[in-house]
């Protein structure tokens, strides 16, 4: 019991980190706060692979110390540290609204995941940490969705993924190794790919706002 | 061959090709010549395997390899022989297309090998998601299409090309993410119902127990199915990547996208499709389709009027011909899912015929712009009859296949009694001609800008169209039994008949309730004629 407290607890830390990179102006500062959230991340699946005695959660959380704590947030410094200095572009929307559309997201998760019933997540109490995951997706989506800089709109995207990854254990941890290393590659080659059509665009264009990148309509 | 050698054939063929020509191009001394005789070797033996597998899927049935990782049955061959055929003709119209660029100094020949290695990882990855019977890798695959093709649409290095790239990425990913979530609901569901956990993973055992899965739960994976893979297929009002990505990529690229790219997030659909009435039935999901669909062939429409670019006018005719094939699916019963599989085949051929043919447009006219491109009879008469016959043959005339899918889907339409959507139907099919017509009439009459010079690009450029057309003038005209025979089969693994498993080959034909009822009253006036005579 006092195991499952503690995966709620680090869920909901999940969403508070979440915010602080949705939030954080610098890309220094996100990069960092988007590894810190993989950390807790990391540690959240640990704590499932020991509630749910599943073994395989403990590689995962080891595939995603490698991948998300270490080389995504690298990936991303390293494109950007020549500009990391400059403020983000693009209209940024009021951090209270973030807060108060953060906390719509994860009351409606709630009533979605009240409807699911699954007996994994009943016996073991982890409804928070599923009404989190869920959550934590839509956080990603809110971010991309009111962010204008396009780089934000990649740490949306991680966020999103790491809302992603906890559904997955959480639900799915019987799944074959191979496919966990799948998806995690598949995540980790979408940041290389995304950087690197920002950074072009950073170098041709010179603006990182998708208010400027108008050119293609109707 | 053994069938399990030609799958696995298939697979790595395009992926070796894909590693080769990135090998090339770190090369110092890469040329284009070695580049594209690769190519050409990579796409020829992946046609000749994929071809030998479907003929051999249609002589004896599913394939299964790699413990259950990898199926083929009959519904999956025929998009296995779509994407084959298309790849073959789009790689080799590549070589006439690209070696115009590197001659004009578009792009260096580094660029052209990695443009080889990313089409064929590209190909890879889609015929990775046509061919996986494991639910998270067929998400994976679907996702990594979008990463494999990136940089083909962003490959001009423009601020336009570059912007394309953008939306084309990040809409997709975060797409099908939600893919991921239906996916992961679905999986987690069956491996509690299932006996065996482990084999939850596995679409083909999933099928199995799909009675047993949870209502409500199987409800919001599909919605998140749709949504996700939805977004790949280009359905309304997901579909805001598809015009940027169609009209920025390389032409040849452009055609591939359109006419495999979206077919497969449609197959990965459907899969589901199948799993998931087991559960609920069609209802639920039908009219999610006929919904999405008719709002898709609706604004579509509206685009293609008033769009004066034609490679955006021809991706909103693919937002809407995919709007097509999900109402086809949403009216329902054997002959929706026939029309729905009949139109993959028909409008991959004439997208890829129309993008190939905008391609020489783009070499020729170094425009897009459809009030620029005049005079093409006198500038490119070969091409100018390619385009004429293709557009009227997307926009639904006969004799050319299109019409015959559409012709089917109106009959699901009639035979299911939606008479009033179908009515509306007909009305935004006239409407998609009529903006057809007027495209090929102002683009082949009228005065050539005086910079133009007569003469076509070469027989590589022209080749790959002509053979295209020529096989959609078969699928309108004479259709080989063994393509009926295979799409009934599919259509059947849709319907989940009780003779979906039997080879496509030996499979009952379809027979619909009027003809059954014709042949009955035609036997009851030949009794009567026969009791009189007597």
């Amino acid at each position: 019991m006092q195991n499952v407290s503690i995966i709620n607890f680090l869920s909901g830390l999940l969403v508070i980190t979440s915010l602080m990179v949705v939030i954080s102006k610098k890309t220094a500062t996100s990069v960092l706060l988007y590894a810190a959230q993989s950390f807790v991340l990391v540690l959240v699946f640990l704590a499932i692979g020991k509630v749910l005695v599943s073994p395989e959660l403990y590689t995962w959380g080891v595939t995603a110390l490698i991948t998300k704590v270490i080389l995504v947030p690298y990936i991303i410094y390293r494109s950007f540290d020549k500009f990391d200095s400059s403020p983000i572009e693009g209209t940024i929307i009021q951090p209270k609204l973030v807060v108060a559309i953060t906390a719509v997201i994860v009351v409606l998760s709630y009533f979605v995941v009240n409807n699911i019933h699954l007996n994994v997540i009943e016996e073991n109490h982890l409804k928070p940490a599923l009404t989190v995951s869920l959550g934590h997706f839509m956080i990603g989506l809110t971010c991309i969705i009111t962010q204008r800089n396009i780089l934000k709109q990649v740490f949306g995207y991680c966020i999103m993924e790491n809302g992603a990854h906890l559904t997955l254990a959480l639900l799915a941890n019987k799944a074959p190794h191979l496919v966990e290393i799948g998806i995690t590659t598949d995540a980790v080659f979408a940041v290389i790919i995304m950087t690197y059509v920002v950074r072009r665009i950073y170098e041709s264009v010179h603006t990182l706002d998708a208010n400027d990148l108008t050119t293609l309509k109707g | 061959m053994s069938n399990t050698f030609l799958i696995y054939l298939v697979l790595v063929v395009p992926l070796c090709t894909s590693l080769v020509e990135f090998a090339l191009g770190r090369a110092n001394d890469s040329d284009t010549r070695r580049a594209t005789k690769v190519n050409v070797i990579g796409i020829s033996v992946l046609l000749l395997a994929a071809l030998k597998l479907v003929a051999q899927i249609y002589d004896d049935g599913a394939v299964v390899a790699a413990g259950n990782w990898l199926l083929l049955d009959s519904l999956g061959a025929i998009f296995l022989g779509v994407t084959a055929v298309l790849a073959f003709l789009t790689g080799l119209y590549s070589v006439g297309y690209m070696r115009n660029e590197v001659g004009h100094g578009e792009i260096s020949i580094n660029t052209l090998c990695n443009y080889y290695g990313f089409f064929h990882l590209f190909i890879f990855t889609m015929l990775l998601s046509i061919t996986t019977n494991n639910l998270i890798l067929m998400w994976a695959a679907i996702e990594s299409t979008t990463l494999a093709s990136t940089f083909l649409v962003g490959i001009y290095r423009q601020r336009s090309s570059l912007e394309a790239a953008w939306k084309y990425v990040i809409i997709c990913t975060v797409g099908v993410a939600f893919g991921l979530y239906g996916t992961i609901l679905i999986f987690s569901n069956a491996s509690v119902v299932m006996p065996n956990p482990e084999d939850a993973i596995f679409c083909s055992e999933v099928l199995k127990y799909s009675d047993k899965l949870d209502p409500s739960l199987v409800r919001l994976a599909f919605v998140f199915i749709v949504i996700g893979f939805g977004t790949k297929m280009g359905l309304f009002p997901m579909h805001a990547w598809l015009p940027d990505a169609h009209s920025e990529a390389p032409s040849p690229t452009s055609a591939l996208l359109s006419a495999v790219l979206l077919k497969c997030a449609f197959l990965v659909i459907l899969r589901y499709y199948i799993v998931i009435q087991g559960t609920i039935g069609v209802t639920f999901m039908q009219n999610i389709f006929l919904l999405l669909g008719f709002l898709s062939i609706f604004v579509a429409a509206l685009f293609i009027v008033i769009q004066h670019d034609i490679k955006r006018k021809l991706a909103y005719h693919s937002v809407q011909n995919m709007g097509l094939i999900a109402v086809g699916i949403g009216f329902g019963g054997p002959i929706g899912a026939l029309a729905a599989l009949m139109h993959v085949i028909n409008h991959s051929l004439a997208k890829g015929l129309l993008f190939c043919v905008s391609g020489n447009i783009l070499l020729k006219y170094g425009t897009r712009d459809m009030h620029v491109v005049r005079g093409m009879l006198k500038v490119m008469p070969v091409t100018a009859l390619f385009l004429t016959c293709g557009a009227l043959g997307l926009g639904g005339m006969p004799p050319f296949n299109v019409f015959v899918s559409e012709f089917l889907v109106v009959m699901a339409g009639i035979n299911s009694h939606n008479i009033l959507l179908t009515v509306l139907l007909l009305a935004i099919l006239v409407l998609v001609l009529s903006a057809l017509v007027n495209l090929v009439s102002t683009t082949i009459f009228g005065q050539a800008p005086p910079q133009v010079d007569k003469g076509e690009l070469g027989w590589l450029t022209l080749a790959p169209t002509g053979v295209l057309l020529i096989l959609m003038l078969m699928m309108g005209t004479y259709i080989p039994k063994p393509v009926t025979n295979m799409l009934t089969a599919a259509s059947r693994i849709v319907m989940r008949d009780a003779s979906a498993s039997v080879a496509a080959r030996d499979v009952p034909e379809i027979v619909l309730k009027w003809t059954e009822d014709a042949q009955k009253s035609v036997k009851i006036s030949a009794l009567d004629t026969a009791r009189q005579e007597k």
